[in-house]
């Protein structure tokens, strides 16, 4: 297992939040860490979330297996 | 036989000798005094409108001083915060911990042209723009101690520069970059010509309308005293762009130009867009800061770069669209990390709002629910419910947390180098960074040093690393004061 630091920004969100996670977590766990940290933790929704390129993430990959490491930005769309 | 001043005025401005002891170029070496390195020859046509002599310049400053310690005698300290909105004291603490000992580092800068300018009209031109800065800071000093009796906090007008407080750090490294780590020419493009004669007016004229309607005529008088003297000193810029353009360096002149237009336009909208529109009375706001930015900066700015034929920055229509929002978004990061800063921020109430969504028309689409949220949080949990806990990621070129441009639109991205990963608010942040790697890359935001164990991870730790003494200098909401629990000792695990 391996921490990594990441920039996470939400789209209900006004800022760019630090997430420090182990890597072996879900991208799903990691959109919810991000969440947690915003205005609106208790709104019910779906979420996307992306990578900087715009890709989509699977939600049950772990944040390794997604590709994202030390630095990276992931976005997170709640609809 | 009285000479006129303009028979002798030259004899004395343009004193440029032939070095007969070294070579020119190393009475002027080209890593302090700029590039491009052009031989005297090419400077001999500097000059610039005001032609002050050091004569007229004593007796006008003489004047001014005059003038604004009159209205502080006629004042009397007593008096100084009589009617006074509380806002507004926010605002002139926030102003004064933010630009007095930046004016200090700005003497620092002028005097490096006074010695390393290429031609002596722009030496003596800085002469006296560094007696200016020294004035600069002097006065907002003075002042900042005459309400230290009502505002312990005020010593920040002093104290700011020297602390790790994250606004600072942010300022700090833009005047750095800007000046104190610039070559002569560098410095006079982004300090005096970009800087000055673009977004000074900003800072001083426009507060200067706003202390007036504001019934802080000290303040008034003080900004616009100030911004006479930026407005002489600032044409030092002018001749020297002129110069360089006129000797092949126009690539040059084009990428400080948009480089520190941006990095000022961060600066700004944190520190003006959100203090005129959050912090100063609605009966005190003249115009949006949209529209100052409008009409007092970008047209100035546009006449300037079509006096010189040069081009609109590349990310103009990024610039536009923020003209709407950043500062609106900036403000919720004020507010929610506030125990972070000297100065007490607020919430809008609903005049304000009312203002804000006239000025501004998508504001309370964009924002309004925001706000309705920390008031329900206020009232469901206190004051601690509405404070930020996370850590903001913060731009590694501005040094300012990555909010924009607004929810739902986001310009964050990174750049990898040498093994290290960084962020960036926008893409101009990250373009500025790219141009000159070996001078930005081994700096470490605060949010860098907290990852790395190198700052407190725990936020009263931290505050104590940023200089602030909890609770009695922290920030906190201007209207609800301070929740008992910020009273309490912190319990530890």
């Amino acid at each position: 297992m391996m921490r990594v630091y990441l920039f996470g920004f939400a789209s209900d969100d006004f800022v760019g939040r630090v997430i420090v996670t182990p890597d072996e977590r879900t991208v799903a766990q990691l959109a919810g860490q991000l969440v947690a940290w915003g205005l609106a933790p208790e709104r019910d929704g779906s979420v996307t979330v992306r990578n900087e390129a715009g890709d989509i993430l699977d939600p049950v990959a772990t944040i390794a297996q997604a590709g994202l490491g030390n630095g990276d930005i992931f976005k997170v769309e709640r609809r | 036989m009285v000479l006129r001043r303009d028979d002798w005025l030259d004899v004395a401005r343009k004193v440029d000798w032939t070095p007969r002891y070294v070579e020119e170029r190393e009475l002027f070496p080209e890593e302090i005094s700029g590039r491009p390195w052009l031989t005297q020859d090419a400077w001999r046509g500097w000059n610039e409108a005001y032609r002050t002599t050091y004569r007229e310049y004593v007796a006008n400053q003489r004047e001014k001083d005059a003038a604004v310690l009159g209205v502080r005698a006629a004042l009397s300290k007593p008096r100084l915060f009589d009617d006074l909105d509380p806002g507004w004291v926010q605002l002139v603490k926030f102003h004064n911990g933010a630009v007095a000992l930046a004016e200090y580092a700005g003497a620092v800068a002028e005097l490096r042209m006074a010695r390393f300018g290429r031609d002596s009209a722009w030496r003596t031109m800085a002469t006296l723009g560094a007696l200016d800065e020294i004035r600069h800071t002097q006065i907002p000093l003075l002042i900042g101690h005459d309400l230290l009796a009502y505002d312990g906090n005020f010593d920040w007008t002093h104290k700011a520069f020297h602390t790790s407080e994250w606004v600072i750090l942010a300022a700090r490294h833009l005047f750095d970059d800007m000046f104190l780590a610039a070559d002569a020419i560098d410095l006079a493009i982004q300090l005096n010509f970009v800087f000055e004669t673009g977004f000074t007016n900003l800072q001083f004229m426009a507060m200067a309308a706003m202390a007036d309607r504001a019934h802080h005529h000290l303040f008034e008088k003080t900004v616009a005293s100030i911004q006479t003297d930026e407005a002489r000193h600032a044409q030092i810029g002018h001749p020297v762009l002129r110069t360089l353009l006129e000797n092949g360096s126009r690539e040059r002149a084009q990428y400080l130009i948009d480089k520190m237009w941006w990095r000022c336009w961060r600066l700004f909208l944190a520190l003006s867009g959100t203090a005129m529109e959050y912090l100063a009375p609605v009966s005190a706001r003249t115009r949006s800061f949209k529209e100052f930015m409008t009409e007092w900066v970008t047209e100035q700015f546009m006449k300037n770069l079509a006096e010189f034929d040069l081009e609109k920055p590349w990310f103009w229509d990024l610039f536009a669209e923020e003209l709407d929002y950043a500062h609106h978004s900036f403000q919720l990061g004020l507010y929610t990390y506030r125990t972070t800063l000297w100065f007490d921020v607020a919430m809008p109430d609903r005049a304000e709002r009312e203002w804000l969504n006239q000025k501004y028309p998508r504001w309370e689409e964009t924002y309004g629910a925001l706000w309705d949220q920390l008031e329900r949080r206020w009232e469901a949990g206190g004051e601690a419910n509405t404070l930020s806990y996370g850590l903001p990621a913060l731009c590694n070129l501005c040094q300012l947390p990555a909010l924009f441009i607004r929810p739902g639109r986001n310009t964050a991205c990174t750049l990898e180098l040498d093994g290290r990963r960084y962020l960036f608010c926008s893409e101009p942040c990250r373009w500025i960074f790219e141009q000159e790697k070996s001078r930005f890359a081994d700096h470490n935001s605060v949010v860098d040093r907290i990852v790395a164990g190198e700052a407190p991870g725990k936020l009263t730790d931290l505050h104590k690393w940023m200089g602030l003494e909890a609770p009695v200098e922290t920030g906190r909401d201007l209207r609800r004061g301070l929740d008992p629990w910020r009273l309490d000792p912190v319990p530890t695990a």
